[in-house]
């Protein structure tokens, strides 16, 4: 008879853990070597801090998230190998990522032929907009804003301003050259002269022949598209060649990561107002845990990592778990597109039939070595007309 | 700074034979030790800037001891796939070790700016011309002069007679690589408070360094110096004038013009290897 | 290899897309996948050592090749409407006149101008690959590239592509064979071990080493085009220097001037990683400390290695 009880108590006790439900497989896909390497190292340690948070409380209703990490190189070809990895290896059922737009242009059509949900964090590429969503491919979304959307925003804001004339200085890459030209077709929009055009090969140090001809062409203010590491050196050398232009900014030069580099004579950033939808200070809770951690000021695209898993796929998952009782490929991309978050840190997320999330603009100043908010500009498709 | 990070390469060349792709990581390595000197360790400016080509001679040394040794004897082609794999490995390391994040070396003179006349210059740039040809002079000097120089020129000119003359060729072969790397380390400590230090800094620029070696005449360091002059002078001019996207191509594509035209290079006698 | 191994093997790698499926039914596409990345760079690489391995010449060119061919093929296919087999034989065609242009003026310069000249080609494709905009796009990329079809089949599986692929490779063996055996290959080995004295037997270096270079980058072109159809985009980022190194890699750890060495090479360089999993850059780390301890070695790459291990283990 006690045989028998033993028995059955440790029957059940087996049953019960083994019907612990198993965790979600979120997978992150970025740059994780080579000359990008600096950002999908931000996503990395963004990402295992915010999962980390999400499962000290818990877990979504209860299931845990399990993180996986694939390294897209910034290519297409690596990022089609990435996805494969992440959706056929290691079995995940969302995808965050691809923070590149070639890496989310290669990626795009796998996803679909996969049949796993997407969500694009940072990729700015105008294209991506055109070719998801409804009629086009409904396993991809993005959060981010892209090159068209800003472009216009800031160019109206420019011209608000009273600035006449502009010249363009992007970097050569994807994200330069996506920017540049939508802010060429933006400017004409606006009213703003386009004086000249310039590209630079990213981490390369030396701005005085660029600064030449930029001086040359003598623009009114300039519309840099440049991130923090590289905005350093060539402030630096802006101010050595006493330029004067105002500066506009669109990647990452009005931000923390650029003081902390140039904390020997921040007034260096002097007057860069910066257009962009994340910058520190969205999220206080979030930046002094980041800095905890990691003793530097909060990345932009880990934090846009975080903030999709936190604002866009938790919910997802928690409308997929309400509704049908699991979380896998396919309840999750129907979930997103029921995803209707007001107060997100950057602002309403809600994907249209485009899947392309509305999120806020922000106009960052700086001056004095402190970012202020100038303005906050929220966005709609009303603003491509 | 491209004029000593070549002749750094073309010393090795000539003297020693070797082919060294890692050359562009040993002005990536100075660079941190210079800024581990400068940054972590708060030493003053001219005590770090020294230091990081010594620690560089100590690297030089390791890595003549260690690799070197072994792929000497060896065709150029081992020599070539034997550094560059070294160079995947120390640039690799640097990530891995110091991080992606860009590191900024500041100083008092990258900030202060000289203004003649219109045109406007950081000090920095004035001490990194001043300190190059302090240094290119005596360089000259000491192969011209010291015993170990002539003997690396002599070296350089017939091995077999050096062996047989009795002259030390492994220790003369460690000072070129000494000396090599502590070129690169020098350029790496005057030019990096004006530009940013990343580990990926010196892959490019043994590329460029190698173009400058083979153009100026290889293994001819006055050559390669004078090469390296003309590919930055080239880069410069193209970036103002012509188009800034193109001009790595420009360059690149005059050296290509050079080479045709004098297949030796501009100054070399071949070394026929 | 004898006889019955040789056929049991060619089968297993035919059967390849079951028998995985089989093995790990859920991991199927990505192994295929792997397996398509695989074939494709071993093609490369071979094209690349008949010009390395059996000419002698350290060519740093050989992205250029390859991105001449994909954005032939890409821009044919997307702007012009051309069908795959047009416009893959036209990225071949373009990546060969192209070296044959380019190869006259770079062969009359010592070994290591020749290395730099076609080193600076690489850089300049590079460039204008990424600053073209009009006609490549640039960084934007080249979108849409339609999936091959051959007649009337049109490849969409990943088993198609796969033996797309091996067909490829296949052929790209084939020819590697034929071009190095026999009268021909004789003719470029003893160009590339002895120039004088070759030349002194009527053996004209330039027009063989032009040969070897010429055939490579038509090869070179032809898997770019396979590559861009398979991806469906092409960007710059794909014909850097990097690649260069890549192929380095893959010849000389296995075996430079062998056939079995270069798949050898090939297997080890793309199948590797998957089975190691590490960080990226420990994986590179370990591929440099691997390159440099087998180049030290054993010159000729794994392959002479382990041949050299078999016959003292004595088979």
């Amino acid at each position: 008879m006690r045989l028998a009880l033993t028995l059955a108590t440790l029957l059940l006790l087996a049953f019960s853990a083994g019907a612990q439900a198993p965790p979600i497989k979120i997978g992150f896909a970025s740059a994780m070597s080579g000359p990008a390497a600096i950002t999908g190292e931000g996503v990395r340690w963004g990402a295992t801090l915010a999962v980390e948070e999400i499962n000290a409380k818990g877990g979504v209703m209860g299931r845990k998230i399990e993180a996986f990490f694939a390294d897209n190189k910034a290519q297409p070809g690596e990022a089609v190998s990435a996805v494969r990895k992440l959706a056929d290896v290691d079995q995940v059922d969302v995808i965050i990522g691809q923070t590149h737009s070639g890496a989310c242009l290669g990626a795009m059509p796998v996803v679909k032929e996969i049949g796993v949900p997407m969500v694009i964090e940072a990729c700015s590429h105008p294209k991506i907009r055109e070719l998801s969503g409804k009629g086009g491919n409904e396993w991809t979304f993005r959060v981010a804003l892209d090159d068209e959307i800003m472009a216009y925003t800031f160019a109206r804001y420019m011209a608000r301003q009273h600035v006449k004339t502009s010249s363009i200085l992007a970097m050569n890459n994807d994200f330069g050259r996506g920017a540049a030209t939508a802010y060429d077709a933006a400017f004409k929009k606006a009213g703003v002269k386009l004086l000249s055009t310039e590209f630079f090969d990213p981490g390369q140090p030396d701005y005085r022949p660029v600064l030449t001809r930029l001086k040359r062409a003598n623009p009114e203010t300039i519309l840099a598209v440049i991130l923090a590491s590289d905005g350093a050196p060539f402030m630096r050398q802006f101010r050595e060649l006493g330029l004067t232009q105002r500066i506009f900014s669109r990647g990452s030069l009005g931000s923390a990561e650029f003081l902390h580099q140039v904390r020997d004579n921040p007034k260096i950033g002097d007057g860069v107002v910066e257009a962009s939808y994340w910058i520190t200070g969205l999220d206080p809770e979030w930046d002094r845990k980041w800095t905890e951690r990691y003793k530097i000021p909060p990345r932009i695209h880990g934090s846009l990592a975080a903030i999709t898993l936190r604002w866009a796929v938790v919910p997802a998952l928690e409308i997929a778990l309400k509704k049908h009782g699991k979380a896998d490929r396919q309840t999750i991309r129907a979930a997103l597109e029921e995803v209707d978050v007001k107060d997100s840190p950057l602002g309403p997320i809600k994907f249209d039939a485009n899947h392309q999330a509305w999120i806020n603009m922000i106009l960052i100043e700086m001056n004095d070595g402190q970012l202020r908010i100038l303005e906050k500009l929220p966005t709609s498709p009303a603003l491509l007309n | 700074m491209y004029a000593m990070v070549a002749a750094g390469l073309a010393l090795m060349l000539g003297v020693a034979r070797l082919i060294n792709f890692a050359h562009g990581e040993f002005f990536m390595l100075g660079a941190y030790a210079f800024w581990f000197g400068y940054s972590e360790l708060g030493l003053p400016y001219p005590v770090a800037a020294v230091l990081a080509p010594a620690v560089m001679v100590a690297f030089g040394v390791a890595y003549q001891r260690s690799v070197i040794r072994a792929i000497l004897p060896r065709s150029w082609h081992v020599q070539l796939i034997a550094t560059l794999a070294t160079s995947i490995v120390l640039t690799n390391l640097a990530i891995i070790v110091l991080g992606t994040q860009p590191k900024e070396v500041p100083t008092a003179l990258s900030s202060r700016v000289l203004d003649v006349g219109g045109v406007r210059v950081v000090w920095q740039r004035l001490l990194v011309l001043g300190a190059s040809l302090a240094i290119f002079w005596a360089l000259q000097r000491f192969v011209a002069r010291t015993r170990t120089g002539r003997a690396m020129r002599a070296l350089s000119q017939n091995r077999e007679a050096c062996a047989v003359v009795g002259v030390d060729v492994q220790r003369v072969a460690m000072v070129t690589f000494a000396l090599s790397a502590a070129l690169a380390a020098a350029a790496a400590a005057l030019v990096s408070p004006l530009f940013n230090i990343f580990p990926d800094m010196g892959t490019g620029l043994t590329l460029k360094a190698f173009a400058a070696v083979v153009a100026g005449g290889f293994g001819y360091v006055n050559g390669a110096i004078a090469a390296s002059f003309l590919i930055g002078l080239t880069e410069a001019l193209a970036g103002s004038y012509v188009s800034y996207a193109y001009k790595d191509a420009i360059a690149f594509l005059v050296m290509i013009a050079v080479l045709l035209w004098r297949p030796q290079g501009l100054f070399g006698r071949r070394i026929g290897i | 290899m004898r006889r019955a191994t040789a056929v049991a093997l060619g089968a297993l790698v035919v059967a390849a897309p079951w028998v995985i499926a089989a093995a790990v039914p859920r991991q199927q596409r990505y192994v295929l996948h792997v397996l398509v990345f695989t074939a494709l760079f071993a093609a490369l690489a071979l094209s690349y050592d008949l010009v390395v391995g059996h000419v002698g010449s350290l060519s740093l060119a050989h992205p250029a090749f390859f991105g001449i061919g994909a954005y032939t093929a890409a821009i044919l296919a997307t702007a012009a409407g051309w069908p795959f087999l047009a416009d893959l034989l036209a990225a071949a065609l373009l990546a060969a006149v192209v070296a044959a242009l380019v190869g006259v003026p770079l062969f009359r310069l010592t070994e290591h101008a020749f290395a730099v000249g076609t080193l600076g080609l690489a850089v300049v494709a590079g460039i204008v690959a990424n600053n073209w905009v009009e006609v490549t796009r640039g960084p934007l990329c080249i979108t849409g590239i339609p999936k091959p079809r051959l007649g009337g089949l049109a490849i969409t599986t990943l088993p198609g592509y796969y033996w797309l692929a091996l067909g490829a490779l296949a052929a790209v063996a084939l020819l590697y064979r034929g071009l190095t055996t026999f009268r021909l290959g004789r003719a470029f080995h003893a160009v590339r071990d002895n120039e004088p004295l070759a030349s002194s037997a009527g053996i004209d270096p330039l027009k063989y080493r032009l040969l070897a270079f010429t055939v490579g980058a038509g090869l070179a072109g032809a898997v770019g085009a396979l590559y861009a159809h398979y991806l469906s985009v092409m960007c710059p980022e794909e014909m850097t220097i990097g690649l260069t190194v890549n192929l380095l890699v893959i010849v000389f750890l296995g075996g430079v001037g062998s056939l079995r060495g270069v798949l050898v090479g090939a297997v080890l360089f793309t199948a590797l990683p998957e089975v190691l999993r590490l960080a990226p850059t420990w994986r590179l780390v370990i591929y440099g400390l691997l390159l440099l301890v087998v180049v030290v070695r054993s010159p000729e790459g794994l392959d002479s290695l382990l041949r050299r291990l078999g016959a003292r283990v004595g088979r």
